[in-house]
C-alpha cells in the first residue's frame, strides 16, 4: 500500500516537472491578427478507405503561430499538407467536409491549386533546395509567376534572404550551388524561397527534425521574427519546441483533433486526459 | 462539397471580392481541358511503343502467312531438307530450328551456372571495392558489338579450335572436373562412413573409401580427358564455338538481372540463417537462392533469349550447314540457325518479293518473335510474382 | 557432415564464384587483346616503297621528289632480279621441249610470286584492278610473299587416314642447275632494299575511302555511315523515349493500360535484332516507302525502334531517382506540374538520361542485324548529308561481316578487318566510357 502511494506521488511530481519544462514564454498580442484564416468544418482526409484525419473542426487564426503536435501517424502532417493540397500528389487521397481559406473553399470545384499554393507556402522536413545556385533557388518562384526583370528579382532575393536571416551569410556567394550550404542554412534558404512568392500562410512540416540544436535555435528565432507578418503552422515532434514558438497548439491523436487551445493553456491546464497523458510522456 | 463550391461562386459574385485562388468556371474548365489534352498527348507518345509492338507482329505475320498458305505447315516443321533455290524448292526448317535450339541450349549450359554463381559472388561475397571493378568488366562484355564477337569467333577462335581443339577440350575438362570430383570424393567418403560409430574403425574406413573413390575418379578423369584430346575437329566454325561465344554475350544479362533478384532478398533472411550457424555457402544455397529463385529464372530466360536472338555470331561462325548433327548432341559439327538463315538468305530472296522463298524467312522471323514474346511474358510474370512474394502480399 | 568439410565446401563455393568472375574478365581480355593488337596494325605498320607509290598516285599525298629518289635505288636492285628472269627466259627457249615442260609450270609460279611481291613485271601491261598495280604495300605481307617465292607449298596426301598437311619445298632445289637458281638468294638478301620498309602511322586508314574494295585505303565511308545511322536513330528515339519516360513516371496511373504499355516495352526490348530488320524491310521500305530501297533513313528508323526501350528504361530510372522533395518544393512554390518537370525534375535527371542516351547510341552504332535489309551496302563511297534520305551507306558493323565472311580475298585483308573491328569497338567503348564520365561530372556539379 505504502509503496503504491509513493509511486502515485512520484508520478504526480513527474507531471508537474514535465509541465514546468513546457511552460511557454509570455507572448505579445499581434496587431491586426486573430481573424480565422483557415477554417476546417467537418474536414476529413481519406487514403482510399482509410480515414486518416477525422472530422476536424478548427479555426487557425491569422498572423499567429499554431503548432500541431501528436504521436507519429496521428495525421498531423496529413492535415498540414491538405491545407495547400500537397496531398494531391498521393493517389487515392480525397477529402470530405470543407476547408476554407479566407472564406474560399480550398477543395472547391473552381480552385486553382497552383494559385492556392502560391498563397500558402510550405517548408518540408528535410531541407530540399534545388541543385541550382542560391539566387536561382530564391528566384525560382517569382520567375514562375512571371517576374523576369533582373533588378526586381535582385531586390526580391535580397528581401527574402534578409527576412529569413540568411542574407549576411550568403550575400557574397549567391551564384554558388545551394547544396553547398549547411543543413540549417539550407532550411532557412527554403524558408526564404517560400517567402519570395509572398505567401500569406507558412506551413512548416517538422522543419527542424533534420537539424542540429544550433540550427534549430536559428529556425525558431526566425519563426519568432516572422510571427505577426504571416500565419504560421508548424508540425513538430518536439513538445518543447511547440511551447517555445507557438501561440496556439493543436493536439491530434489517431486522426482526431483532441484539443485545440492557446499554447499556455494546453501545456499547463489541458482539458483532455489524453492531452495530459501525451504531454507528460505517458505515450508518444 | 459540390454544394459548397457552387455556393462559393455565388458568394464571390455577390460580394464582388476577387478571390485569390478561386477562378471562374470557364477558366477552370479551360485549365482542365488543356491539362487533359497535354496528358493525352503524352499518353499517345508513350503508347507509341505498344503500337510499334503491334506493328511488328502485324507486318512480320503479314509476310509470313503467305508462306504457310502456299506450302502448309508440315514441311516447315518436320523436314530438314532446306533447298530453297532448287526446282522445286524445299523449305524443311527442322534442322535449322534444331540448330537454334542447340546453340541456345549449349550457351545456356555454360552461361547459366557461370552467370548465377558470378551474380551470387557479386551480391554476397565480394566486398564493395572489388565489385566496383567487376561491374565495368560486365558492362564492357555487354557493350562489345555482336559483330566483333562474331569476327573473333571466326578469325581467332575457329582456327584455334580446329588446330588445337582436342588439347583445349582436355585441359578444360581437367580444370573443371578435377576439383569437382575431388570435392565429390571427400563428401561421398564422409557420407559413407557417417553411420559408423567406433573411432579407429571409422578413420580407417574413411581413408579406404576416399582412396578407392579417388582412384575411380582419377581413372574417369583420365579416360575422358584422353578421349577429348583425341577428338578431330573438322571445322572450327561449329556449334561449340558459337555456344561458347554466345554464352559470354548472354552472361551480362544473366548476371545483372539475377544480381538484382539476389539484392531484393533482404538482409534479415541472411542474418537469420547465419545466426543459426550456417556457413555462407549454406546460407546462400538454402536460404537466399530459393527466395530469389524466380528472379533468377527470369534472368536465365532473358539471357537465353539473347542467345536465341543473336544473329551475327552464328551467321559468321556456325558453319551455316543445314543438317542435324550426327549424333544429335555432337557440338563439333557445323549447324545453321534461324537468325543466320534470315540474314543470309534475304539477299537472294529479296528481289523476288512474293515468292515462297521470301516469305519463309518471315515465317522464321515470326517463329522467333512468338518465342521471344512468350518467354518475355513468362519472365515478366515471374518477376511480378517474386516482387509480390517478397513484399508479403 | 563435420565442420571441416562444411568449411571446405564453403571455401570451394567462394572459389567457384571468384573463378567464374575471373573467367569473365579473361574472356574480355581474350576477345579484346587480339582485336586491339591486330587492329592497331592497320594504322601502325612498316610501309614499303610500294605503299608510298600508291599514296602518291592514288591519294596525291607524299613528296614526289623523295619518292623519285627512292624509286631509283629500289628499281636498281629490282632490275637485277628482272635481269635474272630475262636470262632464264632465254635459257628456257633454248631448252629441249621436254625440259621446258618440266620447268614451265614452276616458272610461271615464280613469276606470279614475284609479281605479287613487287608489282607488275617489266614488259607487262598495267592491270585493270588497282590491287594488281602495286606490289606488297606492307612489310609483314611482303615477308609472307617472299616466303611464297622461296618455297612451294606441297600437300602431303600420302596417308589417307590423317588430314593432309602442307609441306614447304624450296624452289631453289626445283631450279637447281639453271640460271634462275641465283634469283632466290638474291631476292632474299636484297628484299629490304627493293621494298625500303619504314615505320609509319597511316591515319589515312581512318580518313580515306577504300580503293578496290578495301584492298587499299581506309574505312572513312564505313565510319561515317555508322555515325549517320547511330545519330539518326537517336534523333528519333531520344525525344520519344524521354517523353514516354516522363509519362510513365509522372502521369501514368496504375491500371490495365499502364501495365499493358509496360509489357509492350519489355516485349520490344526482347525482340531479336534480326526481326527488327525484317520489320524495317516490311514496314518502312515495302509499306511506307520512306525510300526506294535501303537507305540511311530506313536504317535509322529501324535502329530507333530497337533502342527505344533502353532509352525509356534509362530515363525512367533517372527520373525516379530524383528526390521527391524537389518536386514537393517546386509544387509548394506554386509551380504547375509541367513546369516542375521541365525546370526541376528533368535537369536533375539529366545525367542519368544522357548516360542512357549515350549507351544507346553505342548500341545503335554496333548493331548489324537491323541494318542488313534496311541500310547497309558492302561497297560504296561516303555519302553526303543530303543523301541520307534516299541512299544506303556502308557501315562498320556490316562491312566487318562482309569483309570477313564474303569478301573474295578475305584472308588477304585481315588487317583491314581488324582495323574496322577495332574502330567499331573503340567507338562503342569510348561512348560507354564518356557516358560514365558524363554521369560523374554532371552529378558532381549538381551536388555542388
Amino acid at each position: 500500500m505504502a509503496n503504491a502511494l509513493e509511486a502515485t506521488e512520484r508520478k504526480q511530481n513527474d507531471k508537474s516537472t514535465a509541465r514546468d519544462i513546457y511552460l511557454p514564454p509570455e507572448r505579445k498580442k499581434v496587431s491586426g491578427g486573430g481573424a480565422p484564416h483557415v477554417s476546417a468544418k467537418n474536414f476529413s482526409i481519406y487514403y482510399g478507405e482509410f480515414e486518416a484525419v477525422k472530422k476536424v473542426n478548427a479555426d487557425i487564426l491569422s498572423k499567429y503561430v499554431t503548432a500541431i503536435i501528436g504521436p507519429s501517424g496521428c495525421g498531423k502532417s496529413t492535415f498540414l499538407r491538405a491545407i495547400n493540397r500537397m496531398n494531391d500528389l498521393i493517389p487515392n487521397c480525397h477529402t470530405t467536409g470543407a476547408l476554407m481559406f479566407d472564406g474560399d473553399d480550398v477543395y472547391g470545384k473552381f480552385t486553382d491549386e497552383v494559385l492556392l499554393r502560391k498563397k500558402i507556402g510550405m517548408v518540408f522536413q528535410k531541407p530540399n533546395p534545388f541543385p541550382k545556385s542560391i539566387f536561382d533557388n530564391i528566384a525560382y518562384g517569382p520567375r514562375l509567376h512571371g517576374i523576369k526583370d533582373r533588378k526586381t528579382l535582385d531586390a526580391l532575393v535580397e528581401k527574402s534572404l534578409r527576412k529569413a536571416a540568411l542574407w549576411d551569410e550568403v550575400s557574397d556567394r549567391l551564384d554558388k550551388n545551394a547544396l553547398g550550404l549547411s543543413g540549417g542554412q539550407q532550411q532557412r534558404l527554403c524558408v526564404a524561397r517560400t517567402l519570395a512568392v509572398e505567401p500569406e500562410i507558412l506551413l512548416l512540416d517538422e522543419p527542424t527534425s533534420a537539424l542540429d540544436p544550433k540550427a534549430t535555435a536559428k529556425i525558431e528565432d526566425l519563426i519568432q521574427e516572422l510571427r505577426g507578418s504571416y500565419t504560421i503552422m508548424i508540425v513538430t515532434h518536439n513538445m518543447q519546441q511547440a511551447s517555445r514558438v507557438s501561440d496556439y497548439t493543436m493536439f491530434f491523436y489517431e486522426g482526431v483533433l483532441i484539443e485545440h487551445a492557446p499554447t499556455a493553456q494546453l501545456f499547463t491546464r489541458p482539458k483532455d486526459q489524453m492531452t495530459e497523458d501525451y504531454i507528460t510522456g505517458r505515450f508518444s | 462539397m459540390q454544394n459548397s463550391s457552387g455556393m462559393h461562386e455565388n458568394e464571390a459574385a455577390k460580394s464582388g471580392r476577387s478571390s485569390v485562388f478561386v477562378v471562374s468556371a470557364r477558366k477552370r474548365k479551360l485549365q482542365k481541358i488543356s491539362q487533359k489534352s497535354g496528358e493525352g498527348t503524352l499518353l499517345l507518345i508513350a503508347s507509341f511503343v505498344a503500337i510499334v509492338v503491334l506493328f511488328i507482329f502485324w507486318f512480320v505475320a503479314r509476310d509470313a502467312v503467305p508462306y504457310f498458305r502456299l506450302r502448309g505447315f508440315q514441311e516447315f516443321f518436320t523436314s530438314s531438307e532446306w533447298y530453297p533455290a532448287d526446282e522445286p524448292p524445299r523449305f524443311g526448317a527442322l534442322a535449322i530450328i534444331y540448330g537454334s535450339i542447340m546453340v541456345t541450349l549449349g550457351s545456356a549450359l555454360i552461361a547459366v551456372p557461370m552467370g548465377v554463381i558470378a551474380s551470387i559472388c557479386l551480391s554476397d561475397i565480394l566486398p564493395f571495392t572489388v565489385r566496383q571493378y567487376v561491374k565495368p568488366v560486365i558492362e564492357m562484355l555487354a557493350a562489345i558489338p555482336s559483330v566483333a564477337y562474331g569476327f573473333f569467333a571466326l578469325v581467332v577462335f575457329a582456327p584455334l579450335l580446329q588446330n588445337v581443339g582436342g588439347p583445349i577440350l582436355m585441359w578444360t575438362w581437367w580444370v573443371i572436373a578435377a576439383p569437382v570430383l575431388l570435392l565429390a570424393v571427400i563428401v561421398a567418403s564422409e557420407l559413407l562412413t557417417a553411420p559408423i560409430e567406433k573411432e579407429p574403425k571409422k578413420k580407417v574406413l574413411h581413408l579406404v573409401s576416399a582412396l578407392f573413390l579417388g582412384s575411380l575418379a582419377l581413372l574417369f578423369l583420365y579416360f575422358v580427358g584422353r578421349h577429348l584430346q583425341g577428338l578431330v575437329i573438322m571445322s572450327g566454325t561449329n556449334a561449340l564455338n558459337v555456344s561458347i561465344i554466345l554464352s559470354f554475350m548472354a552472361l551480362p544479362t544473366i548476371v545483372s538481372v539475377s544480381e538484382d533478384a539476389l539484392q531484393a532478398v533482404g538482409r534479415e533472411l541472411r542474418e537469420g540463417s547465419y545466426a543459426l550457424g550456417a556457413t555462407r555457402a549454406e546460407t546462400i544455397i538454402k536460404t537466399v537462392l530459393p527466395a530469389a529463385s524466380s528472379g533468377i529464372l527470369a534472368a536465365v530466360i532473358l539471357g537465353i533469349m539473347r542467345a536465341l536472338g543473336e544473329t551475327m555470331v552464328v551467321w559468321m561462325a556456325s558453319g551455316n550447314s543445314s543438317h542435324i548433327p550426327d549424333p544429335f548432341f555432337n557440338y563439333l559439327e557445323s549447324i545453321r540457325t534461324l537468325t543466320a538463315t534470315i540474314a543470309g538468305d534475304m539477299g537472294e530472296a529479296d528481289q523476288v518479293t512474293g515468292s515462297a522463298r521470301f516469305h519463309v524467312l518471315f515465317a522464321m522471323g515470326l517463329l522467333l518473335l512468338v518465342v521471344s514474346f512468350v518467354s518475355n511474358f513468362i519472365s515478366e510474370r515471374i518477376v511480378v510474382r517474386q516482387r509480390k512474394v517478397l513484399s508479403g502480399q | 557432415m563435420n565442420l571441416g568439410t562444411r568449411k571446405l565446401l564453403d571455401r570451394s563455393f567462394t572459389a567457384l564464384g571468384i573463378g567464374s568472375i575471373i573467367i569473365m574478365g579473361l574472356a574480355l581480355l581474350v576477345v579484346l587483346v587480339p582485336i586491339v593488337s591486330n587492329g592497331i596494325g592497320a594504322l601502325v605498320f612498316r610501309e614499303t616503297v610500294e605503299h608510298r607509290k600508291l599514296l602518291l598516285s592514288e591519294f596525291h599525298r607524299g613528296d614526289a621528289g623523295d619518292l623519285e629518289k627512292e624509286l631509283v635505288i629500289s628499281n636498281g636492285y629490282r632490275q637485277k632480279a628482272f635481269d635474272i628472269l630475262a636470262a632464264f627466259d632465254r635459257e628456257l627457249e633454248q631448252m629441249e621441249p621436254e625440259r621446258q615442260e618440266v620447268y614451265r609450270e614452276s616458272y610461271e609460279q615464280v613469276r606470279t610470286a614475284l609479281r605479287v611481291l613487287l608489282g607488275p613485271l617489266p614488259g607487262e601491261e598495267l592491270p585493270e584492278l588497282t590491287r594488281f598495280r602495286y606490289g606488297q604495300t606492307r612489310w609483314d605481307k611482303a615477308e609472307e610473299k617472299l616466303h611464297d617465292l622461296l618455297y612451294e607449298q606441297k600437300w602431303d596426301y600420302s596417308n589417307p587416314d590423317v588430314i593432309a598437311k602442307p609441306n614447304d619445298v624450296s624452289r631453289a632445289s626445283i631450279f637447281a642447275g639453271t640460271s634462275l637458281v641465283r634469283l632466290f638468294p638474291y631476292v632474299e638478301e636484297n628484299i629490304d632494299r627493293m621494298m625500303m620498309p619504314q615505320w609509319t602511322i597511316y591515319w589515312g586508314f581512318i580518313t580515306d575511302s577504300s580503293l578496290d574494295s578495301h584492298f587499299f585505303g581506309g574505312i572513312w565511308p564505313e565510319i561515317q555511315g555508322t555515325i549517320f545511322l547511330a545519330i539518326g536513330a537517336m534523333i528519333f528515339a531520344f525525344p520519344l523515349g524521354v517523353i514516354a519516360a516522363i509519362y510513365f513516371t509522372e502521369y501514368a496511373r496504375e491500371g490495365f493500360l499502364n501495365s499493358l504499355l509496360r509489357s509492350a516495352n519489355s516485349t520490344l526490348a526482347g525482340v531479336p535484332s534480326i526481326v527488327f530488320g525484317l520489320f524495317g524491310l516490311a514496314f518502312f521500305i515495302n509499306t511506307l516507302h520512306v525510300s526506294e530501297s535501303k537507305s540511311v533513313l530506313a536504317g535509322s528508323l529501324t535502329l530507333a525502334i530497337m533502342i527505344l526501350p533502353t532509352i525509356i528504361r534509362a530515363a525512367e530510372e533517372a527520373i525516379l531517382s530524383v528526390p521527391k522533395t524537389y518536386k514537393e518544393a517546386s509544387l509548394g512554390l506554386g509551380s504547375t506540374k509541367w513546369n516542375t518537370i521541365m525546370t526541376v525534375i528533368l535537369p536533375a535527371a539529366l545525367p542519368g538520361i544522357l548516360t542512357g542516351g549515350v549507351i544507346s547510341l553505342g548500341r545503335a552504332a554496333g548493331e548489324t542485324a537491323p541494318i542488313i535489309f534496311t541500310a547497309a551496302v558492302s561497297v560504296g563511297t561516303a555519302i553526303g548529308l543530303g543523301d541520307v534520305l534516299s541512299s544506303p551507306t556502308p557501315a562498320l558493323s556490316w562491312n566487318i561481316y562482309n569483309l570477313a565472311s564474303e569478301h573474295e580475298a578475305a584472308a588477304q585483308i585481315r588487317h583491314v578487318q581488324y582495323g574496322m573491328v577495332l574502330s567499331l569497338v573503340m567507338i562503342v567503348l569510348l561512348l560507354n566510357l564518356s557516358a560514365v564520365i558524363l554521369r560523374a561530372r554532371i552529378s558532381k556539379k549538381l551536388k555542388g
